[in-house]
C-alpha cells in the first residue's frame, strides 16, 4: 500500500510542466492527488514521473466576473465551496460540492483534477456538462478549449491528449431563470454515487421551459439524459412526474451492474432522482430560495 | 527524441511539525503519514486503509484537515503540520479529548486521533445542528462506537443540543 518509486518534479511554470510531461510516456500530473495517490498506493497507477502542478504560476487563480467563474488547475474544492462570490454567480458549484467526498479530501482535491480524472461516478464532470462549462487545455500543440459536453469519452478516459493538461475550467454565470442542481444516491454521505443526476432547469410561469440533465454513476461516463430533457418541458408543480420518471428510466438503458447495485436498481433510482430533483428545483425558482 | 526527465527520486522536505522545524531528505514516494510516523517519529497518527477512505491518518496542514495517506511528504514541503501530539499540554487534555474520555467516545482508539484532528481544524460556529456535526464526522470511520458517543462528546463541548 505504498506507491512504486517515481521521480518527482515541481515546476513553477506551465511551460516547464509541459516540457517535463514530454519526457515520459507514463508521466502523470499531480494536482490534489486525492484520486491519483490512492491509485498509486494500490499500484493501479505506476507513473515513472509525477509533475506536481501545485506551484505553477497562475494555476491558483479563482476569478469571478460577469460571464462566470474561472477556476485554475490547482484551486481546491474547499476554496471554491467557501467563496460566496462563486456561490452567487454559479450556485450549482457549492450545492454540488456538498456531495463531493469529505472535508479532508475537498481540502486538497481540485475541481480540474476531478474533471481530468473522469471517474464515471464523480459529481464534478456531470456538473460541468450540466452547467455548460468550458475546459482550457494546454499541450505540446498549444492551447485549445473543449466544451465539457465533448470532453468525457468513457471511464477515466477524456479528450486530453498525450502530454496535455487542463489549465482551468470556466463555469458560466447561472441565468436568472435557471436553477442548477445535483442530487445523488450513495452508501455514505460523501461517497461516490451509485446513481446521480446533475441538471440545469429554466422555468417560465411556474413550469419548466428548458432543461439540461446529466446522469453519473450510472454508466461508463456522465451522460446527457435526452429523453428526460424532453419529457420535463412544461412540467409544473401539480404534475404527477410519471412521464419524467419513465423517460429518465429509459435514459438509463446502458446502466451497469456492479457490487453496489444492479442496472435495474440504477435505472429506477435515476427515475426517482429525476422527479425529486426537478420538483425541488422548480420550488426553488418559484420562491427564490436555495435548494 | 524525448528530453531529460527533470524529476528526482529523493526530495528535501522542510516543515514545522507541532512547532518544531524539521528537515529531512526522503524518497519522493514517501507518504506524509509515513513521514510523520517513521521519519519524524510521531506515532499518534494512525494509518488505517491507506487509500483515503477511513480518515484515521487525518492531520492538519496549514490549518486544513487532510488525509496524510493521500498526500506525499514532498507536497508538504514548506508547510506547518499539526498532529494529535500537539493537542494535550503537559498531559492536560483539551476539552474535546476530555469529552471523548467522559462520553466513552472510543473503544479501541485507533480512529480517535483522526476524529480529534478533524474536529480541531474547524470553527464550531459552523456546526450548530446535530446533523451538521454528523455530516462533519462522515469523513472518519469508527468500527467500535457506533458513532453515537462521539457525536455526544462533540455536542457536549460545542454546546449543540441533541434531540
Amino acid at each position: 500500500m505504498k506507491p512504486a518509486p517515481f521521480d518527482y518534479y515541481r515546476p513553477a511554470t506551465v511551460e516547464d510542466a509541459l516540457a517535463a510531461l514530454g519526457t515520459s510516456e507514463t508521466a502523470k500530473v499531480l494536482a490534489g492527488g486525492q484520486s491519483l495517490i490512492p491509485a498509486m498506493n494500490f499500484r493501479l497507477s505506476q507513473p515513472d514521473l509525477l509533475v506536481d502542478i501545485g506551484g505553477v504560476e497562475g494555476f491558483d487563480r479563482l476569478e469571478v466576473g460577469p460571464s462566470g467563474v474561472m477556476i485554475g488547475a490547482s484551486v481546491t474544492q474547499s476554496r471554491v465551496m467557501a467563496s460566496d462570490e462563486v456561490a452567487n454567480t454559479v450556485p450549482g458549484l457549492r450545492r454540488a460540492l456538498h456531495h463531493v467526498a469529505h472535508l479532508q479530501i475537498r481540502n486538497r482535491g481540485t475541481i480540474c483534477g476531478s474533471i481530468a480524472h473522469a471517474d464515471p461516478a464523480a459529481e464534478l464532470p456531470a456538473l460541468a456538462i450540466a452547467c455548460g462549462a468550458t475546459l482550457f487545455l494546454q499541450g505540446p500543440a498549444g492551447e485549445r478549449t473543449v466544451d465539457a459536453g465533448d470532453f468525457f469519452l468513457g471511464p477515466f478516459w477524456t479528450e486530453l491528449g498525450e502530454g496535455e493538461l487542463i489549465t482551468g475550467v470556466h463555469f458560466p454565470s447561472e441565468p436568472a431563470d435557471t436553477v442548477t442542481f445535483l442530487d445523488e444516491l450513495a452508501w455514505r454521505s460523501g461517497d461516490f454515487a451509485i446513481t446521480g443526476l446533475a441538471g440545469a432547469l429554466a422555468t417560465r410561469g411556474g413550469s419548466v421551459s428548458g432543461a439540461r440533465m446529466v446522469s453519473f454513476g450510472v454508466s461508463g461516463a456522465p451522460r446527457r439524459m435526452t429523453g428526460a430533457e424532453q419529457a420535463v418541458l412544461g412540467f409544473s408543480a401539480g404534475d404527477d412526474g410519471s412521464a419524467v420518471y419513465g423517460a429518465a428510466y429509459d435514459d438509463g438503458a446502458d446502466a451497469v451492474d456492479d457490487v453496489h447495485a444492479t442496472a435495474e436498481y440504477r435505472r429506477e433510482a435515476l427515475g426517482a432522482l429525476a422527479v425529486r430533483s426537478v420538483r425541488a428545483a422548480l420550488a426553488t425558482n418559484g420562491n427564490g430560495t436555495g435548494v | 527524441m524525448m528530453g531529460t526527465n527533470p524529476g528526482s527520486r529523493e526530495v528535501d522536505v522542510s516543515a514545522t511539525v507541532n512547532g518544531t522545524q524539521v528537515t529531512h531528505r526522503v524518497p519522493a514516494r514517501l507518504l506524509l503519514s509515513d513521514f510523520i510516523r517513521d521519519v519524524v517519529g510521531l506515532t499518534g497518527t494512525h494509518v488505517g486503509c491507506e487509500h483515503g477512505y477511513c480518515g484515521a491518518c487525518t492531520v492538519i496542514v496549514d490549518g486544513d484537515a487532510i488525509r496524510s495517506c493521500s498526500t506525499l511528504a514532498a507536497q508538504a514541503d514548506g508547510s506547518t503540520i499539526r498532529t494529535v501530539e500537539d493537542l494535550a499540554t503537559d498531559g492536560d487534555l483539551t476539552p474535546m479529548q476530555q469529552a471523548f474520555h467522559e462520553n466513552h467516545a472510543m473503544q479501541c482508539g485507533f480512529c480517535t486521533a483522526g476524529f480529534l484532528m478533524t474536529l480541531e481544524s474547524v470553527d464550531p460556529d459552523d456546526y450548530r445542528e446535530p446533523e451538521q456535526v454528523v455530516d462533519l464526522l462522515s469523513g472518519n470511520l469508527c468500527r467500535c462506537t457506533g458513532y453515537q458517543n462521539i457525536v455526544n462528546a462533540v455536542c457536549s463541548v460545542w454546546e449543540v443540543e441533541r434531540d
